[in-house]
């Protein structure tokens, strides 16, 4: 059972100036159920780090939409094999899905967006398992996406998908990395990666809502493209930072 | 228990968006009478009680309720449905409650 967090925010003064190795051994020691969500893509660089820091604490989750490149089943499969290691593949609820797709068919994020679907493919078996563990680590990056989340924080407290009563810590090793130092560890290190990668994705989620991204464009254009990028959260950050 | 709801107003003056829309469907759900204080938090006010309590429990998100219970640690809610099923102990749609998390976390769906 994982020591009480005091503060998660002088917790993050500390760590947001170490290593995702430091954050990551922080995060294994600190918690022992502890995950880590691997996507299938670039955020292997987490399951790496952490089999070389503490191999026997390394458990792993994938989602599994049921929409992913057979790729990225390929990919996940190397993965656990070459880290010989247990992922744990969590799938969306089959009646909500079934709903969806009798109701608006297969490629409803087209017409509509692409939340309702993400909220029954990810979003749903994301707290399913995150209701099983006390932490979490994702490979989520400030340069992934600045228009929504210019200041991802190493640690936080995870209100959303906390158990009642409980708490949920998150981690964020990798906030502070470029996806350009995450390719030289990758290739520093002979990290397996998603052979999408070779042909142009560079995030890489379901299949129909990915695409190859040109020389100079963000990455988050590669997904949703269809979409205006629109900021819907209601964030009291910059209030925060004033007082 | 004691429970506070804070709302937060824009630069503009008018109130934030999801705010307006969790305000709304608490009126529909006559829950109003289950809030013991309304806080602001007014963005052109950096004292006023609701962004000083939004520091105090480094709260980054708007509207959130704040739920104490005598001898337990206060506990914050930032996911309206999370709030209804799990203190008001009334029934919500999952595909709601998902829905608001991924709105309130548009990250998530890089995952």
């Amino acid at each position: 059972m994982a020591e009480n967090l005091l503060s998660t925010v002088d917790i993050d003064q500390q760590l947001s100036t170490q290593t995702p190795q430091e954050i990551l051994a922080y995060a294994l020691k600190t918690f022992d159920n502890i995950v880590i969500s691997f996507s299938g893509a670039e955020d292997v660089v987490l399951v790496d780090m952490a089999y070389k820091i503490a191999p026997e604490k390394v458990q792993v989750f994938s989602l599994d939409t049921g929409r992913l490149h057979a790729e990225t089943y390929r990919f996940i499969e190397k993965v656990r094999k070459h880290y010989n290691i247990k992922i744990d593949v969590v799938f969306p609820d089959t009646a909500a899905v079934n709903k969806l797709v009798r109701e608006k068919g297969l490629f409803s994020f087209y017409e509509d967006d692409h939340k309702e679907c993400c909220s029954i493919r990810k979003i749903g078996p994301l707290r399913r398992k995150l209701l099983t563990v006390d932490a979490w680590i994702t490979g989520q990056r400030r340069d992934q996406s600045p228009g929504t989340r210019a200041a991802i924080p190493v640690i936080q407290d995870d209100k959303a998908f906390a158990r009642p009563g409980e708490s949920l810590t998150k981690f964020n090793p990798l906030a502070n990395w470029s996806s350009q130092q995450v390719w030289d560890y990758i290739r520093a290190n002979d990290v397996p990666y998603n052979e999408l990668h070779d042909s142009g994705f560079i995030s890489i989620g379901c299949e129909p809502c990915t695409r190859p991204t040109s020389p100079g464009q963000h990455e988050r254009e590669g997904r949703w493209w269809w979409e205006e990028a629109t900021l819907k959260e209601c964030g009291l950050h910059d209030v925060n930072i004033k007082t | 228990m004691r429970i506070t709801f804070v709302k937060k107003i824009n630069l503009d003056g008018s109130f934030c968006k999801k705010c307006a829309d969790v305000q709304q469907k608490m009126d529909a759900a006559g829950q109003n009478d289950m809030i013991d204080e309304v806080l602001i938090a007014d963005e052109r006010d950096p004292s006023s009680p609701g962004v000083e309590l939004a520091s105090l429990y480094n709260v980054e998100r708007a509207p959130f309720f704040l739920v104490e219970r005598e001898g337990e640690a206060p506990e914050i809610y930032t996911v309206y449905f999370k709030f209804v099923k799990e203190v008001l102990n009334q029934q919500t749609k999952e595909e709601d409650e998902l829905k608001e998390i991924l709105n309130d976390n548009p990250d998530l769906d890089f995952l």
